[in-house]
């Protein structure tokens, strides 16, 4: 097997983890492919930098706000200099300008799976009434809401407690009329308009891990719980479930809007009713479960970008468990010496 | 020991201070002076040697030496 | 070995801060030796620092590219030139040249465009405040009013009585297009049915012919679907007036609001990523005037698009003239430009090019103007190289409203000169000097100094 040199970013395997590292670990595990991975990290304290047994080697990247100039020079400098054949963006914060360049990183001869711009824009809390209804799944009863009085009138419409959400970012629940108006304006002046009044439903929150391949199939896909949280709310021990009507849903997404790359879905599920409560358009920090459990994700949308045949066990086991743990390394500082001064190591 | 000579100091110009953890780095013309005043000179001697070593040394180089002086005093290092 | 010579910087490694590109934009590092061909040092020795200079090709292609965009989609469309935007009568009349009628907001706005030799039936007369005087003038002459409230109604009126005869209206709206704030403060709202009360008031009158919709959704626009829902709701109440009134307009006009290439503070995403092409904002538009437009119908569509067509086509070039070492470790510079001739500072963060390029590490940095105000800050925290004394920053874009809202604060407003074809370099605006500031003012003989 020939090598490919995958990038991937989100290496930072904090508190609240990117989920590049999982993905690095991911590729690693494919024995049949032949992946060298570089970490493309923001910050010379990345600890992903640092875990020379998942991540071959490591590059600084500018920050995704200088723009498009900035990221083609430097996708440019590691290509001609180290050799790149493919990148998996896994930050939030990136993927407004990878989904935007995709067609300029391809044409330097980098592979770059990421959604769609027009698919992109799915994720908009005010876009998941549409998304929902084409999932054959239900939404929170849900209004969109630009001023404070639409708030109010939100809140008289869907009843207390309510959660007050910002498009992309952020969600509080508030419990009287005025809790909603005071998370309203600081969500507001913090990330924008517009914000969403949601109800509050029962249920039990699950999530999925996929992959569409932007024909309308699926490259793999997984269930789980999450069983503890940490204070930040990232997930610190989980267990593999098989939810029916959510993996009949999450086909329909990937069908219905060709989905491309990876994703992670939120949902509240309620007896046999399930609500969408989220779309991520990039894998989730614990996308190693899947590994684990035997459908490697991140593989398979490498193995689809260069053409390779496809891992298409898509079963995997209920009851699974995912543990995350705690572990340090030492090293000298060499490594972050090279990060500061030369931008890799 | 004076704290500038207790810095660690690698040839690329990343300075390691053991006293605070603290770590930095210099520009070849910051590691020259640097590396002069913990040999004890002055800035005067330093700005003449900067302008002997240097190519294009502005006239000026003495205001330089200066500012970074005064920079390693905001770092608590003098 | 005789090594090159670069400012001695030493800088902390600080936590969340170890990235050799920097928390700032990668741009702050890019050098420009010359504006359209002609070099900076020129510029200046000519002219003076600082200087704001105009690109005369950037501007006509500007232009050209969105009267393109647009008018392909939708052939029966005008562009009103924003005069508050730059109203230098050079800049105003090459847009007058490229086909642009005038859009002003007030009655200095109006007389300048007249005195530029635009007739009154080409000039688009908006703004919360007409003086009876400036309406009498505007509408004997012709021009295209878009009434702001219920008292220009009256006013109106008035000027139709004096001059015996009916007149011709058009009327401001407010909506609600998704975007916020909401501009509700000029013209009529429509969901409350305010506007439709205006009609009414009008029709009843007897003296006003109303034969336009205007509306202005806001500024920075960045979702091209506000302006198709503004379209939807505009021809929406326009075949409502049809249907109730026997009401036929002649014009909507849309308003601008597109954004530019600019850096708005607060945002992450640069604005290559963040802002939409123009393309996306005339299908919005065309697609809406299509869907919406009864089969046939193409009335006069007026855009008044200003930050758009002018904001990348102005630099200002500043000197650095001194710079030192504040006590928390960072560099500050103060350059012979500031808040005074950058208004639009408090908003957008500007592409800072140097018009030389840079030896040393980029350390963080501010950038002050000259005033003796501790709010005169061009740049609050950037990654720069060191730089001396003389070294001259080009910032852009600036062409868009500093020319017109900048101040006269202890400081002579510097020179505006125009790049032409062929390098030529003509001064469109000189610098002021004493004269200018002292020219209307009076001193009561008993308070002169006497010698």
């Amino acid at each position: 097997m020939y090598e490919i040199k995958v990038a991937v970013s989100g290496i930072n395997a904090v508190d609240n983890p990117g989920p590049g590292v999982g993905v690095a670990r991911s590729l690693k595990e494919d024995k049949e492919l032949n992946v060298t991975v570089y970490g493309l990290a923001y910050d010379a304290m990345e600890p992903g930098i640092y875990m020379d047994w998942v991540i071959d080697k490591s590059f600084i990247m500018s920050y995704p706000s200088g723009g498009r100039d900035a990221l083609l020079e430097r996708l440019g400098y590691i290509k001609n200099r180290h050799g790149l054949d493919m990148i998996i963006p896994n930050l939030d914060s990136e993927l407004p300008i990878y989904t935007k360049y995709a067609n300029e990183i391809e044409e330097m001869g980098i592979k770059v799976y990421v959604p769609t711009e027009s698919q992109y824009k799915l994720r908009g809390k005010d876009k998941l009434e549409e998304v929902a209804k084409n999932m054959d799944i239900d939404l929170p009863k849900s209004k969109v809401v630009t001023s404070a009085q639409e708030v109010m009138e939100a809140v008289e419409d869907i009843g207390l407690p309510v959660m007050v959400k910002g498009a992309y970012y952020k969600a509080e629940k508030a419990y009287t009329t005025q809790e909603a108006l005071n998370h309203f304006h600081k969500i507001a002046a913090e990330w924008g308009y517009p914000l969403i009044i949601q109800k509050v439903v029962k249920g039990e929150e699950m999530n999925i891990v996929g992959v569409g391949d932007g024909e309308g199939n699926t490259l793999g896909k997984l269930g789980i719980k999450k069983l503890w949280v940490t204070s930040q709310g990232k997930i610190w021990t989980g267990v593999t479930i098989k939810n029916d009507a959510m993996l009949k849903a999450v086909n329909k997404f990937i069908e219905f809007y060709k989905w491309k790359g990876p994703f992670e879905l939120e949902c509240m599920v309620d007896k046999g009713n399930v609500y969408l409560i989220e779309i991520n358009p990039r894998f989730p920090a614990w996308s190693y479960f899947a590994t684990g459990c035997g459908i490697n994700l991140p593989s398979n949308l490498v193995r689809k970008a260069f053409g390779l045949s496809l891992n298409m066990n898509n079963d995997y086991e209920a009851g699974k468990l995912f543990v995350r743990y705690t572990y340090e390394t030492i090293t000298d500082m060499t490594a972050f010496q090279n990060v500061i001064s030369k931008g890799e190591n | 020991m004076d704290r500038l000579q207790k810095l660690a100091v690698n040839s690329e110009g990343f300075v390691f201070d053991p006293t605070t953890g603290d770590s930095f780095t210099a520009n070849s013309t910051g590691l020259f002076i640097l590396n002069r005043l913990r040999e004890g000179k002055s800035a005067d001697e330093i700005a003449e040697e900067l302008k002997k070593d240097f190519e294009n040394a502005p006239e000026e180089v003495s205001k330089d030496v200066s500012d970074f002086v005064t920079h390693l005093h905001t770092y608590n290092l003098m | 070995m005789i090594k090159k010579y670069e400012k001695p910087v030493m800088l902390k490694i600080e936590t969340g801060m170890m990235n050799k590109f920097g928390s700032s934009p990668y741009y702050t590092r890019k050098v420009r030796t010359e504006i359209d061909g002609v070099k900076i040092d020129d510029l200046v020795n000519e002219h003076g620092s600082p200087l704001f200079v105009f690109s005369e090709s950037t501007l006509r292609q500007r232009y050209k590219q969105l009267y393109n965009v647009f008018s392909t989609r939708y052939p029966n469309i005008a562009f009103g030139w924003s005069y508050k935007t730059n109203y230098l009568p050079a800049i105003c009349n090459i847009l007058h040249q490229e086909g642009a009628i005038a859009e002003v907001v007030s009655e200095m706005e109006y007389d300048k465009a007249r005195l530029a030799g635009i007739p009154g039936d080409k000039i688009i007369f908006n703004g919360p405040y007409k003086s009876i005087s400036a309406l009498e003038k505007a509408v004997s002459e012709g021009a295209l009013v878009n009434i702001d409230h219920f008292d220009e109604i009256y006013d109106l009126e008035k000027v139709a009585k004096n001059l015996d005869r009916k007149i011709k209206v058009g009327m401001r709206l407010n909506m609600d297009t998704g975007i916020y704030p909401q501009w509700t403060r000029f013209g009529f709202n429509l969901e409350s049915g305010q506007a439709m009360d205006a009609v009414k008031r009008i029709v009843n009158g007897g003296k006003l012919i109303l034969n336009g919709l205007h509306c202005h959704v806001g500024t920075f626009i960045l979702d091209p679907n506000a302006y198709a829902l503004e379209v939807e709701k505009m021809t929406g109440l326009m075949y409502d007036l049809e249907s109730k009134f026997n009401i036929k307009l002649e014009y909507l006009d849309i308003g601008g609001g597109f954004p530019s290439k600019s850096k708005l503070k607060g945002t992450y995403q640069s604005p290559d990523t963040l802002i939409p092409s123009i393309d996306e904002y005339a299908e919005a538009i065309s697609t809406a005037l299509y869907r919406n437009l009864k089969g046939g119908h193409m009335p006069q569509v007026y855009l008044e698009t200003g930050r758009g067509i002018i904001d990348e086509a102005g630099f200002l070039i500043t000197s650095i003239v001194t710079s030192k070492r504040l006590p928390d470790g960072r560099k500050a510079y103060v350059a012979d430009a500031g808040i005074n001739l950058l208004y639009t500072a408090f908003w957008y963060k500007y592409t800072i090019e140097t018009d030389r390029e840079l030896q040393g590490t980029n350390e963080p940095s501010m950038i002050n103007g000259p005033l003796c105000m501790n709010i005169d800050v061009i740049e609050e925290g950037t990654l720069l190289p060191p730089m001396e004394k003389g070294v001259r920053l080009i910032l852009s874009p600036v062409g868009a409203y500093n020319v017109t809202q900048w101040m006269q604060f202890i400081e002579y407003r510097p020179a505006v000169v125009l790049i032409g074809p062929n390098k030529t370099v003509d001064l469109i605006r000189e610098r002021e000097d004493l004269s200018d500031i002292i020219r209307r003012e009076k001193v009561p003989e008993r308070l002169k100094i006497k010698a």
